[in-house]
């Protein structure tokens, strides 16, 4: 068979290499003997015979030569020398390798990390079926604005009535649920109500058990609950006699019919407990708990989806004049599930990182080309011994493809370390960071990364040597004035090209990092020292607490037993805590001012706390009085209000004595005079700008969860076992959840931008070292090369100072180039950042002027060292240096 | 005598027909080519042996060592069932090209 023939051949070529070059020796030597014979037989003397049968044979080796090349396998065969060719070199000269794999692994094992990164949450198919069809329905509307709001029963059910474009529209409220029973200590969880559609529409089926039927969110349906694989394993050991039993959430019990599997993470990525919510016809509007969660009919785009929407919105407004400017949005359930702000900058980060790429790419680059000078003479021989220049770019190329592919390997072992470093960063912040990690996708696009960038770097130098002038290479002793100085302005741009990017990339992350600094330094509002603060979410569980007399004395055995404790220097109760885990926000109204026409109440944070909150925290009390253990149930209602709410609601009038109520649907006529003014605290994170808030007393408004607030005199963390056992003391069932010091909540707080602020700043400084190295290797090159030259001058007359002056202009000429183009560059790029910044203007010109002059300073510090060298040349040395 | 230049089909076709009655060895051949054609064909080694191996790994050749006439160790070739059938098409194709050929000169 021909096909087998050609197989063995190949393999014979390939592994038998010696057998068969010997078997073509011999073939080729038996014939010229046999030729020899001849001619000797027809007359010839032996020398005369020798000679002519070598003639008609015509050279030995190239005949082999001849044969070999119609060998099959031949391609390979030469690919594989080139490797072995290219090993050798890159053995040879392990410091050059060394340096480009370091730059390559850097750039390759930054861009493979983020590249998993950026798959992982953006691209990776969400373990959902067919998950393009899933939305997610908010509902926005004027005064409570907040773009991916909530909606209320009655809004749902009229949504439910006039619904073409999805199946089933579902609806869930994600809240945290104490989970308690017979299985162990009570612990509060993350959890979420959700109506019978909702596990079909996402369509995940239980690991064991079942989901909820089709009728289980009826009035009168039974409370049921199911539980994530995370909680079945940790409370109930995994074992299925877990299905049936009966579960305490919040107080109510709930009978267990499923467990579902890890990769069901919605409405939240730690949701482990989800319970029927039953659809009870609703009197009234409120309360505003839920989001809609539905998959489009099969051929219904999103846009048509919106479109309906918009119309079933319109129709809300009518029915109910609460509402104003009221807009149902829709956005696909990744987008849901990301956030708005983690795209952009995940979109940022893996532009900034390809930059970083780029660079390393151009060190590399400028590398191969100082090494093409070294190399000239290598390649003239070659092609004057018949290499033919096609051959010659073949082989320059897989020595640069080798060196990507080593810089590769190296930069997976970087990416890996990478995505568990921004693992560690992230504690369950990122939503999706479970769909990160190194795999078939990211492999594949590091081996793509290397093989492209080393095509990159290497065809130019390629190209160049391949294309070298034979006769001047030679005679002039490898040393061809015109070639090398076309070389060195090439060097020299890609130095500059070099800079610029690094300072664009250094002035991203200056801006990042003052703004960062600026969140950092925002005042929550307090004034005692955050790690002094430790703060503990009480759920009391048993539902008696409910009650508002059994709950104020439960919770002044909490206080009681609280303070008791050493080192608690105060304690005190609230329901909003700063930076971002504020309580209720409502509507309110202040007596004697009417709204104009179409104006609407406005929406702000209403807290609950007891009279020792504001001194326990810190906060200031600017007017009036706090609150006092005589502002009980049956005593005046009161408020207190901040002085944000002075400045904007009162225009700045005498606050204490005015009355100010809320206003929502649902509430009385229940005035609270205003006893006293406090500062602002920041209940709706850092960022916001201005909050004003009202206060109520804990004992005119209970509710049965509360924040315990302790303050300290030393590291409050230390508190946090003796404050556990003295709570528990009072009654076992209760949950104590989200222990943390107010340090730890201002750091999470600040997660992500402190994300997007370190990346960038490795980037930068990643490439600004690139950058550093790449201009040393020019200069120093130079230098040597003209070691020769600055002998001259020295030997007539030129001093030191003189020479250092003029290699060091060299490299602050390249800089002054690099630093204009990246200016320019970076004042086009930085506008992408404006969302993620606060505090600061995209322009920001603390940032636009140290960032060139940091560039700057690099830049003369990897000139200075080759200039002082140049100093020590000793002219007589340099002149005998050729 | 002037060597006529092998067109590469030809220098097949010409091996390919040198052994179809017996095997032979490389110089052989090349003999057996010069006789057969008169002495218009000429095939040097730098010709004949690339092409030999390239045969042998198309599988219409196979080779094995063996004792020459004068006692030397050689490598000689055969045609193999494969071989065989590639001269039956090659001397088809040939006649119908050689007859197009002649005729196109012999047309006025």
């Amino acid at each position: 068979m021909p096909v087998l023939s050609r197989l063995a051949s190949f393999g014979r070529n390939l592994f038998a290499r010696p057998r068969v070059e010997r078997d073509l020796d011999d073939e080729l030597h038996a014939c010229l003997d046999e030729l020899t014979d001849e001619k000797r037989r027809g007359g010839m003397s032996a020398p005369d015979a020798l000679r002519a049968a070598g003639i008609d044979f015509g050279g030995m080796e190239q005949v082999k030569e001849e044969v070999r090349q119609v060998r099959s396998g031949r391609m390979l065969e030469e690919f594989l020398q080139d490797l072995r060719h290219g090993a050798r070199t890159l053995l040879k000269n392990p410091a050059f390798a060394v340096v480009a794999v370091l730059a390559l692994a850097l750039g390759i094992g930054a861009n493979t990390a983020m590249f998993s990164v950026a798959y992982g949450i953006l691209l990776r198919p969400l373990p959902y079926a067919d998950a393009d069809r899933l939305a997610v329905v908010y509902m926005r509307y004027f005064p409570r604005d907040f773009a991916f709001g909530t909606m209320c029963m009655r809004d749902y059910l009229m949504w439910k009535d006039n619904n073409h474009a999805f199946q089933n529209p579902s609806l869930f409220q994600s809240l945290r649920m104490d989970i308690g029973g017979h299985e162990g200590v009570p612990e509060q969880v993350q959890g979420a109500k959700v109506t019978a559609g909702f596990f079909s529409t996402l369509g995940v089926p239980a690991l064991i058990g079942r989901t909820l039927a089709a009728d289980e969110d009826r009035p009168t349906a039974a409370s049921l609950a199911l539980l994530s694989e995370s909680i079945w394993r940790r409370r109930f050991g995994a074992s299925s006699a877990v299905l049936g039993q009966t579960i305490l959430v919040n107080g109510s019990p709930a009978t267990v019919i499923g467990v579902m599997p890890t990769a069901l993470r919605f409405p939240r990525r730690d949701t482990e407990v989800w319970t029927n919510l039953t659809l009870v016809p609703p009197t009234r509007y409120g309360p505003w708990f839920y989001r809609g969660v539905a998959r489009l009919n099969p051929g219904v785009a999103m846009q048509q989806a919106q479109s309906e929407l918009n119309h079933i919105g319109l129709r809300m407004m009518q029915q109910n004049p609460f509402y104003k400017r009221l807009t149902l949005a829709v956005l696909g359930l990744r987008d849901a599930v990301l956030g708005v702000t983690l795209k952009p900058a995940i979109l940022v980060l893996a532009g900034a990182v390809g930059l970083v790429l780029l660079i390393a790419v151009v060190n590399v680059a400028n590398l191969m080309l100082a090494r093409a000078t070294v190399r000239e003479r290598e390649m003239a021989l070659r092609l004057s011994l018949g290499a033919s220049r096609g051959r010659l770019v073949r082989q320059l190329l897989t020595e640069s493809v080798l060196l990507g592919l080593m810089g590769g390997a190296a930069g997976l072992a970087l990416a890996w370390g990478g995505i568990e470093l921004i693992r560690v960063w992230n504690p369950g912040d990122l939503p999706l960071i479970d769909s990160v990690r190194l795999d078939g996708a990211a492999l594949a696009f590091m081996v793509f990364l290397s093989m492209l960038t080393g095509i990159l770097f290497g065809l130019a130098p390629a190209r160049e040597s391949a294309r070298a002038e034979l006769n001047a290479t030679i005679k002039e002793g490898g040393r061809s004035a015109a070639a090398s100085r076309a070389r060195r302005r090439v060097r020299s741009a890609l130095v500059v090209a070099e800079i610029a990017v690094s300072l664009m990339l250094l002035v991203g992350a200056g801006l990042l990092l003052r703004s960062f600094v600026k969140l950092q330094g925002v005042s929550g509002g307090f004034t005692v020292a955050p790690e002094r603060i430790l703060t503990i979410l009480i759920s009391p569980g048993n539902r008696k607490y409910n009650d508002t007399t059994a709950g104020l004395a439960f919770y002044q055995e909490v206080l009681r037993h609280a303070r008791s404790v050493p080192g608690v220097e105060a304690a005190a109760l609230t329901d909003s805590l700063p930076p971002d885990r504020q309580g209720d926000a409502d509507t309110f109204a202040i007596e004697g001012q009417t709204l104009s026409p179409g104006d609407i109440d406005p929406i702000i944070s209403d807290v609950t706390a007891d009279p020792e909150f504001f001194h326990a925290l810190g906060i200031p009390l600017l007017k009036g009085r706090s609150f006092s253990s005589h502002d009980t149930q049956d005593a005046a209602p009161v408020a207190i209000v901040s002085e944000g709410f002075v400045r904007r609601f009162l225009n700045n009038q005498q606050p204490i004595g005015k009355r100010i109520r809320q206003s929502g649907p649902g509430f009385g006529n229940n005035w609270l005079e205003i006893v006293g003014v406090v500062g602002n605290v920041k209940y709706l994170g850092l960022t916001v700008d201005t909050d004003p808030a009202y206060y109520m007393p804990f004992a005119q408004n209970y509710g049965a969860r509360m924040f315990l607030v302790v303050r300290s005199s030393g590291d409050a963390t230390r508190l946090a076992p003796a404050l556990r056992r003295e709570i528990q003391s009072i009654d076992p069932g209760i949950t104590l959840a989200q222990v943390s010091t107010m340090q730890q909540a201002l750091q999470v707080s600040v997660s992500q931008p402190r994300f997007d602020t370190m990346l960038l700043a490795l980037f930068a400084g990643i490439a600004l070292l690139l950058a550093a190295v790449g201009i040393y290797g020019l200069i120093a090159y130079s230098v040597a090369q003209r070691t020769h030259e600055i002998g001259v001058r020295m030997a007539l007359g030129a001093d030191r100072a003189a020479v250092v002056r003029m290699v060091v202009r060299q490299g602050a000429t390249l800089a002054a180039i690099g630093i204009v183009l990246g200016l320019a560059g970076a004042f086009g790029l930085t506008r992408l950042l404006r969302t993620m910044l606060f505090g600061i203007d995209v322009t920001d010109p603390w940032t636009f002027l140290s960032a060139p002059a940091a560039i700057l300073i690099v830049v003369l510090l990897a000139t200075f060292l080759p200039a002082l060298r140049s100093t020590r040349i000793s002219p007589v040395v340099a002149l005998r240096y050729e | 005598m002037p060597a006529t230049n092998l067109l590469q089909g030809t220098l097949d076709l010409l091996i390919l027909k040198a052994l179809a009655l017996t095997e032979m060895h490389g110089l052989a051949i090349s003999h057996r080519i010069a006789q057969m054609t008169g002495g218009t064909f000429q095939v040097k080694p730098g010709s004949l042996f690339p092409a030999l191996h390239r045969m042998e790994e198309a599988g219409w050749l196979s080779a094995a060592w063996g004792e020459s006439e004068n006692n030397r160790r050689a490598r000689f070739y055969r045609l193999t069932a494969a071989g065989r059938r590639q001269l039956k098409s090659e001397t088809e194709q040939w006649e119908t090209i050689a007859l197009a050929i002649a005729s196109a000169l012999q047309a006025s």
